[in-house]
């Protein structure tokens, strides 16, 4: 009796509480194309991590590739270089650090990714941070879960300027991973004497532990 | 009665003065690089050296018995402790949501208490999250974050690890707050101490993963932890809701 009385009232109020939020939110007239290209390309990357039929290198390969494709990873990489990336253009270090990013990237996201192989990713809407930068939010839903969890909470962020919209970055519970490889790497270089180079060997080492696990 | 409160007093007045002591020690320490001041971490060198003691008492102490802890307790008697646990601390999660005006999730809260500290026999189980009622976290530390009080600079206590002095000082005011330690007892200190170190295994078990992956895969462990802890703290001071695009950086 208690029970279906508290379990009517918490229903009620929820029903408010969601009432209000709805009330509270600007509607999405349709999809972006922003949202479109997360709806139609992320779930490809969790298909190839999910396909039993491929070697592990050929997974790796294939993840690699849809990777590079999805995201603007130049961008990425200048981004987390944050203030010791001035007066670098052009130079061949720059170009070196680019090149051992994208192969540590590429490494963290598929082991990062690789835990939620098997799951579905659901659009919820998105925000737009300028005409052309979007913030879109996912769920990443366990048809087989059975813990009574709330779905986890994925966001990409993906910028249309580029001629096809390329994603930059994307925050898994609200940890933003460019942001959290941004704060690490200048930490890393302000240790080192901003030393590029350094931080080369660093990513290119870390990049081989990750692919030998 | 008075007695367990003194004594609790007692204990909480050590933490202060030993955070006090901790921030004296780091200002009387080399002045702080460029760098940390413009991460608003101008005791980094400080930090980094409590960083590491954190990372021998958690190799050498912490880790070993957990270790115990899990050989002799069953995943479901780990379960019943978590559940346990975690219900003691709804009280004190409902008070933080009432102070910041989260009138639903204040019910979510006081539901959940009544629902698992009867029908879950005393917490150890959860049959609230069965009703669709799920929990959340919340501490005073948010609370004074929702009204405006700024985080500080970034610290690292012993023990506790990342922080910053408002969730420093949200930390002790709950434990103050804490309706279960006003239940009059002899020996509240051994309560509280037994509780804490149940706490602190649960939580080192359940994150231990966790932070094992991130130290192999971080380029500088010491700047991941403060950015992870940055952003996971503002995650949860907005309960969970979406960043605002305007405060994301320019790519």
């Amino acid at each position: 009796m208690i029970k279906t009385v508290l379990r009517r009232n918490v229903l009620a109020l929820g029903l408010v509480v969601a009432g209000i939020g709805l009330l509270g939110a600007t509607p999405a007239l349709a999809a972006n194309p922003a949202e479109t290209y997360v709806q139609d390309n992320i779930h490809k990357g969790l298909d190839i991590l999910n396909n039993k039929s491929l070697s592990v290198e050929q997974r790796r390969q294939q993840f690699a590739s849809f990777l590079l494709g999805l995201t603007d990873m130049k961008r990425i990489a200048n981004f987390t270089l944050g203030q010791y990336r001035r007066g670098k253009d052009g130079t061949p270090e720059l170009a070196a650090f680019e090149a051992a990013f994208q192969n540590y990237a590429v490494a963290v996201y598929q082991s990062y990714f690789a835990k939620y192989a098997g799951q579905t990713l659901k659009v919820t809407g998105s925000q737009a941070r300028s005409p052309d930068d979007f913030i879109v939010a996912t769920q990443l839903i366990d048809p087989n879960d059975r813990s009574g969890q709330a779905p986890l909470d994925v966001d990409f962020r993906v910028r249309t300027d580029a001629g096809k919209p390329v994603v930059t970055d994307f925050s898994v519970a609200g940890i933003w991973l460019a942001l959290e490889e941004r704060d690490q790497f200048t930490s890393f270089l302000g240790q080192n004497n901003g030393s590029i180079p350094t931080l080369v060997k660093h990513l290119d080492d870390l990049a081989k532990q990750y692919r030998n696990q | 009665m008075p007695g367990a409160k003194v004594e609790f007093m007692r204990a909480v007045r050590a933490l202060v003065l030993g955070a006090c002591g901790l921030a004296l020690t780091a200002c009387a320490s080399a002045p702080p690089s460029p760098q940390a001041l413009a991460a608003n971490d101008p005791y980094e060198a400080f930090n980094r050296q409590r960083l590491i003691f954190n990372g021998k008492v958690d190799r050498y102490v912490v880790i070993p018995t957990v270790g115990i802890y899990y050989f002799f307790v069953g995943e479901g008697g780990r379960r019943g402790v978590h559940n346990f646990l975690g219900n003691l601390s709804l009280p004190t999660i409902f008070v933080n949501d009432m102070l910041q005006g989260e009138v639903s999730r204040g019910g979510q809260s006081a539901a959940r208490f009544i629902i698992n500290s009867s029908f879950g026999l005393g917490g150890l189980f959860d049959p609230a999250r069965k009703l669709g009622i799920y929990g959340h976290g919340e501490d005073f530390g948010q609370t004074l974050s929702v009204w405006g009080v700024g985080e500080g600079p970034y610290i690292i206590l012993p023990f506790f690890g990342p922080s910053n002095p408002r969730d420093a000082f949200g930390l002790v005011t709950d434990a103050v707050i804490d309706p279960t330690n006003q239940i009059p007892m002899k020996q509240h200190i051994w309560w509280s101490a037994g509780r804490e170190y149940f706490t602190f295994l649960d939580l080192k078990g359940q994150t231990y993963n966790t932070i094992q992956g991130i130290q192999r895969s971080s380029v500088d462990y010491y700047a991941s932890l403060r950015s992870l802890y940055r952003q996971i703290r503002d995650t949860e001071i907005r309960n969970g809701r979406a960043s605002k695009a305007e405060d994301l950086p320019d790519f």
